[in-house]
């Protein structure tokens, strides 16, 4: 019976051996301690002697072939038996191996984009990378705005990125202020601002820094809308709530439609949108600063819907349970210094928002009648600021010339 | 472990026992009538003004270091003195019979056998010869500050003062010194007259001096050596190692042509003290140091002890001594006595020996009684010695004067040059060879088998798309042997040795096949003695050959701790560039072998200055570092890792080029583009990198730009702060344990050099400061790819939807740094 010699493992770690030179050739006469073959390792060479007495029946590898330890290399038996049983069936040259398991490796997986998941600073302190300073710095954005999403809360170099692609909060003040002249730590007490007393500020600096903002003040004979408050004040129903001020938010949610340029926000230097519909931003004074809750679809509800919501927005600003949403949104904004005795101001803007009208107080003023006599009337100022980037100033004034005559015919535009 | 070399079971089990010679001590005899046969007058009298000059010399210095004046020179220096008074005759004797082409090298107290073996040499050479040698030394700017000390007519007189000049000026740290005061007192030398740096390291120039006597037996070179030392380094470590290595029996056995023993002279000058201790009676038991050499060889290195005090009895030592070393029956060794009457140094205040001992030793001074013998003879006249010494008083004087005064010999000034010593730490040259002859090989290279087998291995790792197998992939291990088959046919000075580097072709087979073309002389086993081993490829180079040593693990590196920090990285800047130190050291960090053999400590060499350091990731990389290495002229501690010795070159277009080519030392590798993280890497754990950032890549769409530092010293950052400006975030990886890795020096210069441009601060990614545990725990000791992503997840950008799991928070880097693991 025809027996193999098997390629000797010639370490624990080696795998497998490259055959260097057959000492033997088939047919030979071989006996057991006869030289075969030499074989080496990366590291030595080796001779490997029979194991098996007889002839040399069959060579499975040749000279220079790469052979697995323990693998049948060469068959011994007697002249003519068959040895094809011997024969490894792996005995192809090794490379096609491994080329296989490369074919095989296919990417499993498309790369994720890299997404950023904002972090908490473990101090108080924002920290912000070198990196996302410089680049603050260089495209004039604070730094300090941004979103930190780096590890312990530090705001990198992405944080900026990402601010940078929404400008409306991103410009930061360019010039330092002089420190003030020494005044004795008694005299005065630094006081850290609130929350959202640095939003006003930033949206305020933010607003007046980056648009082209002018004030047209106007006045109204407010005797129709006064005569008006007085009769439902009268009515002791619900709609005895209704104010001065919720008669002009009606006023402007209505007349805005037809003056879309001041319904709108200003996307970038090139873009506007306008939109369909009211959503009118009311200010509203609170503990903690200026809040602005904005009334969606104005232009859709009746005078009591809107006085009842505005309302209900003041109260949930000044307890400070308000939702998020409810103060954004806005399309337009008024703000009603009347009741504090202003005549006249210059409101400013909410971004991106492009006007905001300031209601103010009412005082006596004297015109000439039909019939030439002098009459006394109560007349009540109307400040429009607007962004002259999106609305120039005849259609500015046009808006509220139009305003006031709405409000001066409150009744007739009650019955639209 | 040669075959040729039977060890035979029944001779090596066979009864019998072990005999000694007689070690003679102190046998010399003769009188000076006798001796006048041996010697004319003028020599015998020569003899004595050496003494003289000597006993001056050390005179001089201590009354400077002591009292701030010698001969109303007011002056001092700081730096050391160990002064040799006492041992002036002895260091004549030793040199009366040597001359220019033999190297003597010493020890920190050598001041006198500097003095006496220039004098020796100054009385055999011709003037024109004196006159060729001043000339010629950096550039006769030394001859000139010595001319300016007067008109002189003789030569010899010149050259007299040449070297007191030169010397004393080294020791006040003077430009005008041998060694612009780079080297100073224990340090000083003068290579012309075949005097080889002395050392600060007790028992330093043992190894040293057996290397240079092999670069002479290997070479071919005229003349000895001789390894000066005191009797407190025969308790050092590296001494016995030089010794047992000059002693080695393959030299009779295995050297064919260049059979025969070591031409070197151990040399103690016993002067029975260490620093205060007393060798004999106290700290060692050899009772006569003479017996050291029958420790080491059968010869007994033809020990003797012999009397210092009596430069006569010495000089009869060493013509006997010399005549062995000449027939090829080295080493030899004396032990010549002395004693110094100076302390160890001048705050010694000899706490440990009496009045008495010092004052019976000066009753029997050979200033006096050599002296008194010649002058009872009838050599010399009383008043013939009285001249001798106050010209000996004049010349010092005049000497003492010029290179205290700072006009005529000025510091070396670091303020308008500030770079004077940067330019020494590296010669920075390439030699293709350093003698002309044909290097000894046994065969034609391109007939060498292991080198024809090397040359038709696949230089790429994919074959028509194909990878190609592992055993016919050229990998790192043939990369380095390639360049090593080239510079050995072309530099026959190039010798190679280690443990087992020849018949086992190194440990980790670099040296494959080299045995069958190259001769023992130039390729051979070492005994297991790290400390010999760099020693003597030190002592080689800087005696004029390319020397490429091995230790076999970076572990070791401790065993030769002196060799690879004092030596190989200090001689050049230390011989203000005169000496180069073409030493390559192959250091191998291992795996899979535990605790004392896994350890990178690319940090420790990267910390000293004066070391080149390389650790080359890639065939490519080792190819081109070897070649640069091996052409250059500066220490190269060059880094392997066990990991990678099979790797193919995965990175570099087209493989590894079969043709010569170098990398410059410094240049970095950039395997990988990327514009999102900076991954730098130094060794094997570039491929744990690699890893890493095929994950980042697949898993988070973050593209690392990888960078392996194969040349930790020089490093040119440019490409680093290239890609860390591009991507704002950088992790270093390596295999070293993180406390000191040289990462850290890295990340530190990272942080300097782009801090603006940072997003977090550079993270190290380093091994656990842990022993190695074993190989079954890598993963938890070593950096793994995971590590890697952890750590950018971590400190760099947090990574969605990552997992950490091998992480450290800062609490936890805390609590590790303040438990100390």
């Amino acid at each position: 019976m025809a027996n193999a010699v098997i390629m000797p493992k010639a370490g624990i770690t080696v795998e497998s051996c490259i055959i260097g030179t057959w000492e033997k050739n088939i047919g030979d006469a071989v006996k057991v301690g006869d030289i075969l073959f030499t074989y080496e390792t990366d590291k030595a060479s080796f001779e490997c002697e029979s194991t098996e007495e007889g002839t040399l029946l069959e060579i499975f590898f040749q000279d220079g072939d790469e052979v697995p330890c323990l693998m049948n290399v060469c068959a011994i038996g007697n002249p003519g038996e068959d040895c094809s049983a011997l024969r490894p069936t792996g005995a192809a040259p090794a490379e096609d191996v491994p080329a296989a398991q490369a074919v095989a490796e296919v990417k499993e997986e498309a790369p994720v984009a890299q997404a950023a998941i904002p972090t908490t600073a473990s101090g108080d302190k924002t920290a912000v990378s070198p990196r996302a300073k410089k680049l603050a710095e260089r495209a004039g954005v604070d730094a300090a705005l941004a979103t930190p999403t780096g590890p312990n809360g530090r705001i990198i170099e992405r944080d900026v990125r990402t601010l940078m692609d929404n400008p409306a909060v991103a410009s930061a003040p360019q010039a330092q202020t002089a420190p003030a002249a020494a005044i004795p730590e008694a005299e005065y007490e630094d006081v850290k601002f609130s929350g959202i007393r640095r939003a006003i500020s930033k949206s305020m600096h933010t607003s007046l820094s980056t648009m082209a903002q002018l004030t047209h003040n106007t006045s109204f004979d407010a005797s129709a809308i006064l005569a008006y408050r007085k009769l439902l004040k009268a009515s002791e129903g619900e709609c005895a709530g209704i104010t001065l001020g919720d008669i002009v938010l009606y006023a402007v949610s209505r007349t805005l439609l037809n003056h879309p340029d001041l319904n709108a926000h200003m996307l970038d230097d090139n873009n506007i949108r306008l939109f369909k519909h009211v959503n009118l931003g009311v200010a509203v004074d609170t503990p903690r600063g200026l809040m602005v809750p904005t009334i969606f679809n104005a232009d859709q509800k009746s005078l009591l819907e809107i006085s009842k919501e505005v309302k209900e927005l003041a109260a949930q600003c000044r307890e400070g349970n308000i939702s998020p949403d409810k103060l954004s949104g806005g399309t337009f904004t008024v703000s009603n210094l009347g009741n504090m005795g202003v005549e006249s101001f210059t409101p400013v803007i909410n971004p991106p928002q492009t006007g905001i009208l300031g209601v103010c107080g009412t005082v006596d003023r004297v015109k000439k009648g039909k019939d030439g006599e002098i009459k006394i009337y109560p007349a009540m100022g109307l400040s429009l600021t607007y962004d002259h980037r999106a609305v120039d100033g005849t259609p500015a004034a046009r808006f509220q010339k139009e305003l006031g005559y709405n409000l001066e015919n409150f009744t007739m535009l009650l019955a639209k | 472990m040669p075959k040729s070399l039977f060890v035979d079971p029944v001779e090596t089990l066979a009864p019998g026992k072990i005999t000694f010679n007689d070690i003679p001590v102190n046998v010399y005899n003769r009188t000076i009538e006798e001796e006048r046969k041996r010697f004319s007058d003028d020599d015998l009298v020569r003899i004595y003004r050496d003494i003289t000059v000597l006993r001056e010399f050390e005179s001089m210095l201590s009354l400077i270091k002591t009292q701030g004046v010698y001969n109303g020179i007011e002056t001092t220096y700081p730096g050391p003195a160990h002064l040799s008074v006492g041992q002036e005759a002895a260091a004549v004797g030793q040199a009366y019979l040597l001359d220019q082409n033999d190297f003597s090298f010493g020890s920190h107290r050598s001041h006198s056998e500097i003095l006496a073996k220039a004098l020796s040499c100054i009385h055999k050479l011709s003037e024109q010869d004196l006159m060729t040698i001043m000339e010629g030394f950096l550039g006769g700017s030394a001859l000139r500050a010595t001319e300016k000390l007067g008109p002189v007519d003789d030569v010899k007189e010149l050259a007299i003062r040449f070297i007191l000049y030169g010397t004393l000026s080294e020791i006040f740290a003077r430009e005008t010194g041998f060694h612009k005061g780079m080297g100073g007192s224990m340090h000083a030398f003068f290579l012309p007259f075949g005097i080889y740096p002395n050392n600060a390291i007790v028992g330093g120039s043992a190894a040293i001096a057996t290397g240079a006597a092999l670069f002479k037996k290997v070479n071919g070179k005229q003349g000895i050596v001789v390894c000066n030392s005191g009797d407190g380094s025969m308790a050092r470590g590296p001494v016995w190692e030089a010794m047992n290595f000059a002693a080695m029996d393959q030299f009779h056995t295995l050297w064919e042509s260049h059979n025969g023993g070591m031409p070197i002279l151990y040399n103690v000058f016993n002067n029975s003290y260490g620093m205060g201790d007393q060798t004999r009676g106290e700290t060692m038991g050899y009772d006569m140091l003479a017996r050291i050499g029958s420790g080491v060889s059968p010869t007994q290195f033809h020990a003797e002890r012999v009397n210092g005090f009596n430069p006569l009895a010495v000089i009869d030592a060493m013509e006997r001594k010399l005549e062995i070393l000449r027939k090829g029956e080295g080493p030899v060794m004396l032990d010549t006595l002395t004693y110094r009457y100076s302390g160890h140094s001048v705050s010694d205040q000899n706490a440990y020996r009496t009045k008495e001992e010092i004052e019976a030793w000066q009753a029997i001074d050979p200033i006096i009684t050599y002296r008194k013998s010649l002058v009872d003879a009838g050599v010399a006249s009383d008043s013939k010695m009285e001249e001798i010494l106050a010209k000996t008083a004049e010349r010092m004087t005049m000497i003492c004067k010029a290179a205290s005064d700072p006009e005529v010999s000025p510091y070396v000034n670091f303020k308008t040059d500030p770079a004077v010593v940067e330019r020494m730490m590296f010669s920075n040259e390439k030699v293709e060879k350093f003698d002309d002859r044909e290097p000894e090989v046994n065969m034609p290279l391109e007939e060498v088998p292991a080198y024809k087998k090397l040359k038709e291995k696949e230089r790429c790792p994919i074959k028509d798309g194909k990878p190609v197998s592992k055993m016919k992939l050229f990998n790192l291990r043939d990369a380095m042997s390639e360049v090593i088959y080239d510079r050995f046919y072309e530099d026959p000075t190039l010798i190679a040795y280690g443990e087992d580097c020849r018949d086992w072709g190194g440990a980790f087979a670099v040296y494959r096949g080299m045995m069958d073309a190259f001769p023992h002389c130039r390729l051979f086993n070492s005994p297991i003695a790290e400390a010999a081993i760099v020693g003597t490829a030190v002592g080689y180079a800087l005696s004029g050959g390319r020397a490429l040593v091995e230790l076999m693990y970076a572990d070791f590196i401790g065993c030769a701790g002196d060799e690879i920090f004092n030596q190989m990285s200090k001689w050049q800047a230390m011989s203000a560039g005169i000496l180069k130190m073409p030493v390559v050291l192959r250091v191998s960090v291992g795996s899979k072998y535990g605790a004392q053999h896994s350890q990178d400590w690319t940090a420790l060499c990267a910390h000293i200055p004066g070391l080149k350091v390389c650790f080359p990731a890639t065939p490519w990389e080792a190819k081109g570092l070897m070649e640069a290495a091996l052409k250059g002229t500066d220490p190269v501690v060059f880094f392997e890792s066990q990991r990678i010795y099979d790797v193919g070159e995965q990175f570099h277009e087209g493989g590894v080029p079969a043709e010569r080519y170098e990398i410059e030392f410094g240049d970095t590798n950039k395997v990988r583009d990327g514009k999102d993280v900076t991954i730098l890497t130094i060794g094997a754990a570039l491929y744990r990198a690699m890893d890493a950032a095929k994950q980042l890549s697949e898993k988070y769409g973050m593209e690392a730009d990888v960078i392996n530092i194969h040349s930790l010293v020089p490093l040119d950052y440019t490409k680093i702060i290239e890609s860390v400006r591009k991507t704002g975030r950088v992790v270093l990886v390596s295999d070293a344990c993180a406390r000191g890795s040289f990462l850290n020096d890295v990340a530190k210069n990272i942080t300097e050099l782009c801090f603006d441009d940072l997003d977090a601060p550079p993270v190290v990614v380093g091994a656990r400061n842990w022993i190695t545990p074993p190989f079954e725990f890598d993963e938890f000791f070593f950096p793994q790819a995971g590590w890697i992503i952890d750590a950018i997840h971590e400190k760099l950008v947090p990574l969605p939807g990552h997992v950490v799991e091998n992480g450290c928070t800062e609490a936890e880097a805390c609590r590790r740094a303040k438990e100390g693991v």
